[in-house]
Parts: C-alpha cells; sequence; structure tokens
C-alpha cells in the first residue's frame, strides 16, 4: 500500500492534477482471458478501477432451459474450462440430489480420483500462468510439462483434452483400467518431488516474494463481506473448505488436511498467502489420491437412472468445492424433461467484484499480481 | 431450522409474514414479503445465525410474477437457507423493484446487477445499476420467458439470412433423405431398435 504524508493512499489525494484513464484488456495476456478493467491512475497508482465483464457471455442458463438433463453436461464443461471435471460433478451432483440416484462405490472413487488430479492440473496451470505474470518464463513449461500427464489420462478415458462430457448422472462413462492407476500412482511420485523443486525454484525467490508479499491483501472480515470462497478465502486464514463442511463423494472417509494462509512471507490474505494455499493443496490432493487407489474396489460404474429423465418438481441448491473456490447450482425443476431455470454461483464472478476495493493505492504492476492471485476464468465470470 | 428462522424473522420484523414452504424433494424454502428484505436481511446478519455470507442473488420469472431467491450462509455455523420473495409483474417488459441489500453484504453489488441484466428486477437504493454482461444499449431481459432476440442492433440485423450456414442446417436432413428410413439412426454405431419415448 502505498503512502502519503504517513496515511495510506485511498484514491481521494491528488498527486498529479489529472487522472489519466487507462484501458486493461480486453486482450490484456495478464487478465487471463478478455476482461477489461478501466483504471484511472494518478502517475503510476491507481485510484480506482472498474472491471466490465461480459466479452465471453454466452448466456447458457437460458440454453440449458431448452435442453434435457443430461444434454446440459457439455454446456458446463465449457463455463470454467480448466476445471470441466469439478464443473461436471457438481451438476451431476445437483440432480442426483433431486433424483436420489445412488452412485456405485467404484464411480464415488472415480469422480474423487478425477476431481483432485482436475484440481492439480488447474493449480498447475495457475503456478505456470502466475509466474508469467511476475516476468518469469520457465515455471510455465514445467507445469505444461505436468499438466501433459494428467491430461493424456483424462483423454484416454474421455477422449477429449480439455472438454470431457465424462462425469454423468449416476455414475462415470468410461471404466479405469490397471494401467492408468499405475500411472496415477506414478504421477503421484513424481508430483510430489517436483513440487517441493517448483516452491523452492518460485515461492522461494526472493524476486517473487518482494513482488507478491504486502499486495493485494484480503482481510477476512473483507472475504466474508465480499462472499469469496476456495483458496481465496482460505488464504486469508479462514478454516473452511466445503470437503469438510458439508462433505459430499466419498470426502467423509478421506483423510486430508484443510490449508489456511498464515502471512509467512508479510500480512495475512496476501498474494504470497494464496499462492501458497495453492501449492500445498496439491499436496493435499496428492494425499487423497492415494488414499482412493489403495481403496478403489471392482463394481459397476453407472447407477440407475431413468431412460426418459424428468426431475421432480422442487428447488435445490448444491455447493461443490472446485479449484477456484464454491461452485453453487440452483435448480428450479418444474417436473417436466428440461430445468426451469438453472443459477450457477460462480466463484470468480464475486470475486471479480473484489477488484474495485483492492485497486487503489496500488501500482499498476502490482494490480497485475493482484489479478492472477485470485486465480480466475472469464469462461466461468461470464458463463 | 427453517421453522426457527421464520419465527424469528416473524418477531423481528413487522409485516414479514415469513412463511416455509417445506418441500419433498430438494432444500425448504422460506417466502417473506418484498417490501421487507433489507430489514430481514439486515436481522438474519446481525444475529445469533450470523448469516455472514451473501451466496447468490438470482430470480426465476413466472407468467404472473418474479420469484426473487437470496441464498444466505454462515461460514460460522455452517448453515444455509434459501429466502425467497414475490414481485408481481404487470407487462412482460416492464421492470419490478426491491430495495438492494448492498449495504448488508458488498457482495451483493455485483449479483444484483446481474439480476437487473437477466431479469429486469430494479434494486432500489443500489449504488451502481447498470447492465453488467450485456451491452450497455440492449433491449429486454434474456432470461424472461417470453424473450425475443431484437431484429436490429447497432444497425446490424441479427442472424441476416445471407450468412445462416444452410449447407449445416440441411446435414442431416439429406443423410434421412438419402436413407429413406426415417427411424433409422444415422451414424449410430449400434445396431438396435431406436428407444421409444415413453
Amino acid at each position: 500500500m502505498i503512502e502519503i504524508n504517513g496515511k495510506p493512499y485511498t484514491g481521494q489525494e491528488k498527486i498529479k492534477s489529472d487522472l489519466l484513464t487507462l484501458n486493461m484488456g480486453p486482450q490484456h495476456p495478464a487478465t487471463h482471458g478478455v476482461l477489461r478493467v478501466e483504471i484511472k491512475t494518478d502517475s503510476e497508482i491507481i485510484a480506482q478501477a472498474i472491471p466490465h465483464l461480459g466479452y465471453l457471455h454466452r448466456c447458457f442458463e437460458k440454453h440449458v432451459e431448452h435442453i434435457d438433463y443430461r444434454g446440459v453436461i457439455p454446456f458446463v464443461d465449457r463455463m470454467d474450462y480448466l476445471a470441466s471435471m469439478s464443473m461436471e460433478w457438481g451438476y451431476a451432483l445437483t440432480v442426483e440430489k433431486m433424483l436420489g440416484t445412488e452412485v456405485p462405490k467404484r464411480a464415488e472413487y472415480l469422480r474423487v480420483m478425477i476431481g483432485e488430479l482436475q484440481r492439480i492440473a488447474s493449480h498447475l496451470m495457475f503456478f505456470g500462468t502466475y509466474a508469467i505474470d511476475l516476468g518469469a518464463f520457465s515455471p510455465f513449461l514445467y507445469a505444461f510439462q505436468d499438466r501433459e500427464d494428467i491430461l493424456r489420462i483424462f483423454e484416454e478415458l474421455s477422449g477429449a483434452r480439455l472438454l470431457y462430457n465424462y462425469i454423468w448422472l449416476g455414475g462415470v462413462w468410461n471404466d479405469v483400467n490397471d494401467d492408468q492407476l499405475k500411472r496415477i500412482e506414478a504421477f503421484c511420485d513424481k508430483m510430489e518431488e517436483n513440487l517441493k523443486k517448483y516452491h523452492a525454484l518460485v515461492g522461494e525467490n526472493k524476486i517473487f516474494i518482494s513482488r507478491t508479499a504486502n499486495v493485494g491483501v484480503v482481510s477476512k472480515e473483507m472475504a466474508y463481506e465480499y462472499g469469496a470462497t476456495g483458496p481465496v478465502l482460505r488464504g486469508s486464514g479462514v478454516d473452511w473448505d466445503l470437503r469438510k463442511e458439508r462433505p459430499y463423494g466419498l470426502y467423509k472417509e478421506l483423510d486430508f488436511d484443510v490449508i489456511k494462509g498464515e502471512g509467512l512471507k508479510g500480512q495475512v490474505g496476501d498474494c504470497w498467502d494464496r499462492y501458497y494455499v495453492r501449492m500445498l493443496e496439491m499436496h493435499e490432493s496428492i494425499k487423497i489420491l492415494r488414499q482412493c487407489l489403495d481403496g478403489i474396489e471392482e463394481g459397476s460404474i453407472m447407477g440407475k437412472v431413468p431412460k426418459v429423465l424428468k426431475v421432480p418438481a422442487g428447488e435445490v441448491y448444491m455447493r461443490t468445492e472446485c479449484p477456484r473456490g464454491e461452485l453453487g447450482y440452483h435448480l428450479i425443476s418444474d417436473g417436466g424433461k428440461t430445468p426451469y431455470r438453472m443459477k450457477v454461483k460462480s466463484s470468480c464472478y464475486t470475486h471479480v467484484s473484489m477488484l474495485p476495493e483492492m485497486a487503489p493505492g496500488m501500482m499498476i504492476a502490482d494490480f497485475v499480481a493482484a489479478i492472477g492471485s485470485i486465480d480466475i476464468v472469464l469462461g466461468e465470470v461470464d458463463r | 431450522m427453517h421453522k426457527e428462522i421464520a419465527d424469528f424473522i416473524n418477531s423481528k420484523v413487522s409485516g414479514a409474514n415469513a412463511c416455509v414452504v417445506e418441500a419433498e424433494v430438494g432444500d425448504n424454502l422460506i417466502f417473506v414479503e418484498a417490501s421487507s428484505i433489507l430489514e430481514v436481511c439486515k436481522n438474519l446478519k446481525n444475529s445469533d445465525y450470523d448469516m455472514n455470507v451473501l451466496q447468490c442473488v438470482t430470480g426465476t420469472d413466472y407468467e404472473d410474477r418474479i420469484e426473487v431467491s437470496y441464498i444466505i450462509a454462515s461460514f460460522t455455523k455452517n448453515s444455509e437457507v434459501i429466502i425467497k420473495a414475490k414481485l408481481p409483474k404487470t407487462s412482460s417488459e416492464a421492470t419490478v423493484a426491491i430495495d438492494s441489500v448492498c449495504s448488508v453484504w458488498k457482495s451483493a453489488n455485483f449479483l444484483e446487477r446481474e439480476t437487473y441484466d437477466m431479469l429486469g428486477v430494479v434494486f432500489t437504493n443500489h449504488p451502481d445499476m447498470r447492465r453488467i454482461l450485456c451491452p450497455d444499449d440492449w433491449e429486454g431481459y434474456p432470461l424472461r420467458k417470453d424473450y425475443k432476440v431484437q431484429e436490429v442492433y447497432n444497425d446490424m440485423v441479427v442472424d441476416p439470412p445471407e450468412k445462416v450456414n444452410k449447407a449445416d442446417h440441411n446435414f442431416f436432413k439429406e443423410i434421412m433423405e438419402k436413407m429413406g428410413d426415417e427411424k433409422k439412426v444415422a451414424y449410430s454405431w449400434k445396431q438396435e431398435e431406436p428407444e421409444s419415448a415413453q
């Protein structure tokens, strides 16, 4: 935070007589998509930031009102395209909750494994692009090398590398074979070593620390006020993870820790804390993966779902813990073949709304670090 | 739990008329009067229920009304409740109005703007009531059931017939004609009867 005459800068004081308007985006590489932030700068300090959304708006909520429940899954994929499996899982759980479907044990194990692999893939993407935002290029290549292993497994399972349509209502589409399980185990071993190496390379780097520590601080109160979830909330020192608090799937039986930011390099809730939470979360995901590899049992992968699917009339709100935060599906059914109304509560959307409060008093370069650290995907913001 | 919350609302806010709708499947709902929504939210946040996070503001369009839902959660008590308010609709184009809860939770700012953009619910006393996902000069509210896409937008014709890819549209139609049998599924790898609708 910049100080002027011993007081923190609020955006009201004027260093220069005029404010300069600067458009950051929609094609700015540091915005991770088509986000436009209109910033008013006072010399090189940001006085005001206004996010403009909607460049990727497809109104998916309108589309699904005309599509039957099974056909919605590919649409859901296209929201957070870096964590499609987690999006599908949330949707499947929502409809299954309404139908009362029981999912076979093997399918549950597969879902947890796929979900955690997706979390690692998504956090690796964050690690790579965040380093690029801050001027380090090589971590990006390392991250993509490891992400490739996960995508290969996903490709064999589902036939696609990015938009899978793999988790279906009642189970999963395709079974996993022993060779793939062995490769997941080998990946866990490799990843554990690599993560330590990456953290030593980037997280403990002096330049990285000076760029991220004490920058973009989100206090606990502010995180609650803005409805922040996921790594952003945990980075602010809140012990909250839906997988622990409201367990779904098999998470009740699995043993893992909830990571929270402790302010090791600066204040609690700064950019470095959010980075650190994600790095440690990958270790926890590996821990979960190992338990699933031990526990997975033979059996069917698809539960009993009627061929013509009609969801009973009613409303449900289901939240799941996705890599970027909590994803909520609010489904309203009138008893027909298609959803009457479906609203998606996206975590990235609420995180973007924090930017106008975070920005005043930052240097422009720090703002890039702040946007990167909340890790938004514009497909999920605009839907 | 919903019964207790409804009783609590009725005891604190006069004229809220909170009533619980017990659901057979899914979640229970609490309906309140639209005029009292701000007081209800304030009281829920500053009470023992400690509803400190506004998860989601959204609306649903019905024939004669728009229902605005507030999904409110407590991260300290680990609870969650859906509060709904009914707003009667006069015509298909006209907007409806309800109080903004921006003064209670700051996250309401963007969520209410989205609801305005998609459903035409105006939130009074909102600091910045503009469209957010659609362009500022867009007409109509897309998530209303009787919404029609405007024919001309900024002097541009929407979906001009000469730009529609007719080859794509006719692709499956032509295959069907070639095959001669309407019931046969084109390019299916499974040799079975097409399932009859129940």
